[in-house]
């Protein structure tokens, strides 16, 4: 069974006369520990798309199944659990609490996880390691560059151990340098800790990172496949 | 999410924004202090006024002629009323009337003023039996004697006068023998009493006290009495006695219907529970007014929280998106919204108490009251707890609308 299964998915906004197909027909499975870009111009449905398969929206027809389960197998507050510790999200503009230091920022899935208070300082603190950012775990996000708050961002991504990696346009705000870094750590998620990540983008090289790329146009699939020359950020990737 | 963070997320963004939060909360500050002001003045006031009443003692009942006053204006009816005469107290005197009466004196009250020599001054001078204000008041001369019956009997000229009266008249020397004049008539002034100020509703040391039967005869030329003071065996036995006296003179008077009564009794515990419902009826007055200033600030808590929400859509978008529930959501800006009031609350009882401290130091000092401040524990119980209410109250829409959000429009907010 296929981590994420999705089938003839139709997202429509609006009601009555007015209506604006967002997503048409969409199919496609992702097996976990795969590393997925979504590619495609703005407007072409991708964020939209991110979303149902975050269960933050829902689809108006079709079946999109996380894990074999529907939105609708869940509660409310069941689904805010599933994104809380299946998924882990990245944006664009980061979204990081302003007047938090970096390790208050990375703790905050901790705060809804159900995780005793007392484990939050250490979990978070591994994951600020992980990505590189120890020295600067007192600081607060405008004493960082864009770079290191995007690694803020996957830093908190990951805190909870989620199967699933959502990153939406995670280097459309920095500089190719910072890009490239934050890009690096994404890879080695995918090759060395083997979980799956869905990458939202619309720059042709940053979605060569990935292994495979679904490119999406006017909400319709136009392609997936199998990416032949995968880049490296670092050396090690094969 | 557990409460010790929440209350921590909440006292941070609280001191974010500073000056807001503490505009914010005026509002109940200011309610809140109100309600220490007035409970603690309030309590004291009232404590005042029952210590000038426990003056008289629980064995006094005094007889007052005319009807019971029921406001300002009827206070003249009973001055002017001539209902009380000697008929009542020979009446009252009898065993079989008034089985535990123990010692009845009338009295007349005499307007004007007080000589010696060059020396004048305007005393309270009451037509009375000197006993009676020494049984009473448990206050005898300092120096020389108080007049007895033979006194009353003789309508003698004699007074006995207070500390202050004496001074201001003699100064340093000794008042005892010399003849002061009341309305053109001479009294000697057989005795003065020590100090004592301020004791049910009179300064004893302002006092001078001739027999009643002079005043009435020679000062004031009438035949009725003011008042007619009665002394019950003991405090439990102040009722019954009540009742016999209302019998007693209303058979003299030959009313049969209560309603018709010339007279009314007054006694301690009565005066007692009329004062409290005063203080009742005025606490609560003040109480509504109080809780509308603290409805007016829980409206501006509630307008500032609603900015705070609006403002903070994207946090609560960002919370919502990795893990936050409704719920969550809710309890962290219901709890911001508490924590705000609640120390609108505590800032206002320690506001509160600083006036009520102020209040009771000036009216000692410069009022030269005898006044008691009292810390009311109940209104800091009930400050503290009604400002949260407050908070709850006002914050819950404000914190359902934050919790209302769709995740992904508040994601895009800028």
């Amino acid at each position: 069974m296929a981590l994420i299964e999705v089938k003839n998915l139709e997202k429509i906004y609006g009601d009555g006369d007015v209506t604006t197909p967002a997503l048409r027909d969409i199919s496609f499975n992702i097996e976990s520990g795969e590393f997925i870009a979504v590619m495609g111009p703005s407007g072409s449905g991708k964020s939209t798309l991110l979303h149902i398969l975050g269960f933050l929206d829902r689809q108006t027809s079709g079946v999109y199944r996380f894990g074999g389960k529907t939105i609708d197998d869940y509660s409310k507050d069941e689904i805010a659990h599933v994104r809380n510790k299946k998924m882990g999200f990245v944006f664009q503009a980061f979204n990081l609490l302003p007047r938090a230091t970096v390790l208050e920022n990375v703790k905050l899935p901790l705060v809804y996880s159900g995780i005793k208070q007392a484990e939050w300082d250490a979990m978070a603190t591994d994951v600020i390691k992980s990505v590189g950012l120890l020295k600067r775990i007192k600081h607060e996000p405008s004493q960082l560059s864009g770079g290191e708050r995007q690694k803020v961002a996957i830093a908190r991504a990951l805190v909870n151990n989620p199967n699933v990696i959502f990153l939406d346009e995670p280097t459309g705000n920095l500089d190719s340098k910072s890009g490239r870094t934050v890009m690096e750590i994404i890879q080695e998620l995918s090759e060395e800790e083997k979980r799956t990540i869905i990458l939202i983008t619309h720059e042709e090289s940053t979605a060569e990172y990935a292994k495979r790329t679904i490119h999406l146009f006017d909400g319709r699939v136009v392609s997936d496949e199998k990416v032949k020359y995968q880049r490296a950020a670092r050396d090690f990737v094969k | 999410m557990n409460f010790r963070y929440t209350f921590k997320t909440s006292f941070t963004s609280l001191i974010a924004n500073k000056s807001r939060s503490a505009l914010t909360i005026l509002g109940i500050v200011i309610g809140i202090t109100a309600i220490m002001v007035i409970v603690s003045v309030g309590n004291g006031a009232e404590s005042l006024i029952l210590g000038e009443i426990s003056g008289m003692g629980a064995q006094s009942i005094v007889i007052r002629p005319g009807k019971q006053p029921k406001g300002p204006s009827d206070m003249a009816g009973t001055l002017y009323s001539d209902s009380l005469k000697p008929r009542d107290v020979a009446a009252l005197k009898k065993k079989s009337n008034v089985p535990y009466l123990v010692n009845v004196a009338p009295a007349v009250i005499v307007p004007g003023s007080v000589s010696y020599g060059g020396e004048t001054y305007i005393p309270m001078i009451f037509g009375w039996t000197a006993n009676m204000m020494s049984e009473m008041l448990n206050l005898y001369p300092a120096e020389g004697i108080n007049f007895g019956e033979n006194a009353i009997r003789d309508k003698a000229s004699v007074a006995v006068i207070g500390s202050k009266v004496k001074k201001e008249l003699f100064g340093g020397s000794s008042a005892l023998g010399k003849k002061i004049k009341i309305k053109n008539k001479k009294f000697r002034v057989i005795g003065v009493y020590p100090p004592r100020g301020q004791v049910a509703f009179f300064n004893v040391d302002e006092v001078v006290i001739v027999p009643y039967t002079t005043a009435m005869t020679y000062l004031l030329g009438i035949s009725h009495y003011n008042e007619i003071i009665v002394r019950a065996k003991n405090p439990e036995v102040v009722a019954r006695t009540v009742n016999d006296i209302e019998a007693t003179i209303r058979e003299t008077h030959g009313i049969t219907d209560p309603a018709d009564d010339d007279f009314f009794v007054v006694t301690q515990k009565g005066m007692v529970n009329q004062i409290k419902n005063i203080m009742g009826v005025l606490t609560a007055f003040l109480s509504a007014v109080v809780a509308i200033s603290l409805v007016v600030g829980g409206i501006g808590v509630m307008n500032i929280m609603l900015v705070s929400v609006t403002e903070r859509t994207r946090e609560i978008g960002l919370r919502k998106a990795i893990g936050a529930t409704d719920g969550d959501i809710l309890r962290q800006f219901l709890v911001e919204s508490v924590i705000l009031t609640a120390l609108g609350g505590i800032i206002g009882i320690a506001l509160g108490t600083v006036f009520s401290l102020l209040t009771s130091f000036i009216l000692t000092h410069y009022l030269d009251l005898n006044w008691s401040f009292s810390f009311p524990f109940l209104a800091v119980v009930l400050g503290i707890a009604v400002s949260a209410f407050v908070g709850l109250i006002f914050g819950i829409y404000p914190a359902r609308q934050a919790a209302k959000k769709n995740p992904i429009e508040a994601l895009r907010y800028e």
